[in-house]
């Protein structure tokens, strides 16, 4: 007689012989009819393993064993997880053929239901007594089990609550999660003065809490986040057509701007505007003394830091000749190529991290920073 | 009858001449041997220079102090294990606590490692100095190259335009060099080992390294932190020659383009060049047919956004990384081996006809990623937008190949 794993085994054996064939008949390359074919051959020789070995188990004919085995005297209790990892089973095959976070989701359902199988199966044969056995299963998985279900609860919790953060408007974030803070206080409150109330309706209060905290979080996700004003940029408007490297106004890519910078030991070269009007550069260790032009690497990340000296709001802009962008209607057009800082007060610096593809040469008047507003601001960049 | 303890005398004298034993001492006995290299040219021991002289004269005190206490640390190891083993005898009696063993054991590593110390920081902080320096060089590092640029300067006694080469830096003998390094693409370490310690070179940082040669000659080094598949084959040397050899290095570097004659094999390798070359590689000079300059856009077709300035290709010796030689094995040894104040000058003489390395060059033009390997098939580059990493196969045929061969021998 077959026993019930030689069973699951053949049963296994048969279906990757099938996919080999079918993988093998429908899709080009061997290495799949390879793989299915080495598994088929695998869970054969377990199949054979289960069948001579009857599962382990002891003998069917043994009456006495059978009466005296604690594995006999007591039936299995009915358990989840045997659904869980089918569920887990089918979700990782349909991830298969439609999304890789599917995939994900049933492979975490599959191993976490067949560990909550294994120690639960193993538990239950360990002895003939049912409370012992829980407790052993307990032992073994709750150290486990309650710090991941913490960590899963905790991270729905977060979840839920940044979705509905990002779902109200500022000026309604701050009533509605105010409102929320003076609730939970309240509840709190009320439990702590009332010892006499049942901790069935403390933990119902919490619960429900809970659950609208988590309704609303996924309400929140499916309407989507408020628009969130992106903050323009010297670069995005430059983009845009916007000349405001050449501009001595003030823009809103310019408010708000930090005008300090920490990292130095990152700046490839510092620009100075003096107060009067000049742009000279130091480098990273000795300069190029005798260099009326600051060389830079090509298609290099270059950080330059601007530091104003000034008695204006100025910024630093770098000419880099022409380039040819596509219009709104797809047709290119040759405009000119500058990026800049914002503009920074007196005694204030600005990084800017330029890479620059073409070398100098490319742009027939080369390249040069410059400071809108002073004329005589003006510095040779070279890019060998 | 024998007793136990002399059967377990013969098992061990056995293990002692067993395989294992005889290979362990073979293979140590390589080891020892391979510290005699005499053909070493990255060795730490030879320094050539100031600051890889100040790195020698500290290994010379940490490293004997270092063997000398691993040494006693080792035979008491072997006295303890040899002395204490189990031979059936019963436990000895069991202490706790030696105060004075504990304070002694305490205070004499803690002196050694003051007196280690102070040399070391105080190393490490002249190592770092660069305020002496006198001749600026820009080093970038890329997949698996290096770009070395020569920014004007009244430094290395003038340079009025920039010089773009690679692989090989020049610099004048006795002069301090400021070497500003930085990467492209992922972290370098630029080592020369005879001149100086490594330095790494990261993307968007910009650090520094003082070199300075005490003699003409060819120093050899290599990118000393992995950064990918041919991190092997990113290879570097400094070429020190005497102040009026400089002089004509710079000249040569600066010297206008010379297109090659009319109805040359050479001519028709210029036009080859344009055509299958020059997108990435820019040759200072080049004009296409309508006079136009020819600018290089290797930011549009290799990820690091660089390739190698070809415009005084031959002045150079090696090639790819400097991974392989542009002269033969006899012309490469004229210059290599020559004396400290003849290197310059036959450095200088590049690479004619006669001297090329002609195989080398043929299998690289003819399939690059076959000689060393490089992330170069665009269509396998998914995550680089089709941007390849290195020189890819551009399947030339024989013919372009001779044509351009042609045209890179006037690249002086």
């Amino acid at each position: 007689m077959l026993t019930t794993g030689s069973k699951f085994l053949i049963g296994a054996t048969v279906l990757a012989l099938v996919s080999a064939i079918a993988y093998g008949v429908t899709q080009d390359g061997v290495m799949g009819t390879i793989g299915l074919l080495s598994a088929a051959c695998a869970l054969a020789f377990l199949a054979g393993v289960n069948i001579f070995t009857r599962d382990s188990n002891i003998w069917a004919d043994e009456i006495a064993s059978v009466e005296t085995a604690p594995a006999a005297a007591r039936p299995p209790a009915d358990s989840p997880w045997p659904l869980a990892f089918a569920l887990g089973t089918v979700v990782l095959t349909v991830g298969l053929v439609t999304y890789q976070a599917v995939f994900i989701v049933g492979v975490v359902l599959m191993l976490a239901a067949g560990a909550e199988w294994t120690a639960e199966a193993w538990a239950e044969r360990a002895s003939a007594d049912a409370t012992f056995n829980a407790e052993v299963r307990s032992r073994i998985a709750n150290p486990l089990e309650f710090p991941l279900a913490a960590a899963i609860g905790i991270g729905i919790i977060v979840y839920a609550f940044s979705r509905i953060m990002l779902w109200l408007s500022k000026t309604n974030t701050v009533v509605f999660f105010s409102m929320m803070g003076i609730v939970i206080i309240t509840v709190a409150f009320f439990i702590a003065y009332r010892p006499g109330l049942k901790s069935r309706a403390a933990f119902g209060a919490i619960a429900v809490g809970v659950l609208a905290l988590v309704a609303g979080g996924a309400a929140a996700g499916l309407d989507g986040e408020r628009p969130i004003k992106v903050h323009e940029t010297t670069e995005g408007l430059s983009n845009e057509g916007v000349d405001i490297c050449s501009s001595t106004e003030k823009f809103e890519a310019d408010k708000k701007a930090s005008q300090s910078v920490g990292a130095r030991a990152s700046v490839a070269a510092t620009i100075t505007l003096s107060d009067d009007g000049q742009l000279t550069f130091e480098l990273n260790g000795p300069s190029q003394e005798g260099s009326d032009a600051l060389t830079l690497p090509r298609s290099n990340p270059n950080n330059v830091l601007f530091v104003n000296r000034s008695d204006d709001y100025r910024r630093l802009s770098l000419d880099l000749g022409t380039r040819t962008v596509a219009d709104e209607e797809g047709v290119d057009e040759v405009v000119p190529f500058l990026v800049c800082t914002t503009l920074i007060d007196t005694d204030s610096e600005q990084n800017k991290t330029i890479t620059i593809g073409a070398p100098s040469i490319a742009a027939p008047d080369g390249y040069y920073f410059f400071v809108p507003g002073v004329e005589s601001a003006r510095l040779e960049l070279v890019v060998p | 009858m024998e007793s136990a303890s002399t059967v377990n005398e013969v098992s061990r004298r056995a293990k002692l001449r067993g395989p294992s034993a005889r290979i362990a001492l073979v293979a140590g006995l390589g080891v020892l041997a391979a510290g005699c290299a005499q053909d070493a040219p990255q060795d730490t021991w030879d320094p050539a220079g100031p600051n890889a002289q100040m790195i020698n004269d500290l290994d010379w005190l940490v490293f004997p102090i270092a063997g000398v206490v691993g040494l006693i640390v080792m035979v008491f190891i072997a006295i303890i294990v040899v002395k204490f083993r189990d031979r059936g005898q019963a436990i000895p009696e069991q202490t706790h606590g030696k105060p004075a063993l504990e304070i002694i054991l305490t205070i004499i590593p803690a002196l050694i490692l003051i007196g280690i110390t102070i040399p070391t920081v105080s190393t490490i902080m002249a190592l770092s100095e660069t305020d002496d320096t006198e001749c600026v060089v820009n080093v970038t590092g890329q997949q698996w190259w290096w770009e070395i640029d020569y920014p004007q300067q009244d430094g290395c006694s003038g340079i009025a335009s920039p010089i773009v080469t690679s692989g090989q830096m020049v610099i004048p003998v006795g002069t301090p060099v400021l070497v500003r390094g930085t990467s492209r693409d992922v972290i370098h370490s630029w080592w020369i080992p005879r001149l100086n310690g490594k330095k790494d070179m990261v993307p968007g940082r910009v650090h520094t390294v003082r070199l300075e040669a005490d003699e003409p000659g060819i120093y050899a080094g290599q990118c000393t932190e992995f950064c990918g598949l041919s991190h092997a084959n990113m290879r570097m040397e400094v070429i020190a020659m005497l102040p009026d050899d400089f002089e004509a290095w710079k000249a040569q570097q600066l010297a206008p383009y010379q297109p090659p004659a009319e109805a040359s094999l050479a001519a028709t390798g210029e036009a080859t060049f344009v055509a299958q070359c020059s997108s990435c590689h820019q040759v200072n000079g080049l004009e296409d047919a309508t006079g136009n300059l020819i600018i290089a856009q290797p930011q549009e077709r290799v990820y690091s956004g660089a390739a190698p300035n070809l415009s005084h290709f031959m002045t150079r010796n090696t090639f790819a990384g400097a991974s392989w030689d542009l002269l033969t094995d006899e012309c490469r040894a004229n210059v290599w081996d020559a004396p400290p104040d003849v290197v310059g000058e036959r450095y200088l003489e590049g690479v004619n006809a006669d001297c090329l390395n002609s195989v080398d060059l043929r299998n690289w033009l003819r399939n690059a990623p076959a000689m060393k390997p490089m992330y170069a098939d665009a269509e396998k580059l998914e995550k680089t937008d089709g941007l390849v990493r290195g020189m890819p196969n551009l399947a030339l045929s024989e013919d372009q190949i001779d044509e351009l061969i042609a045209y890179l021998l006037e690249r002086k």
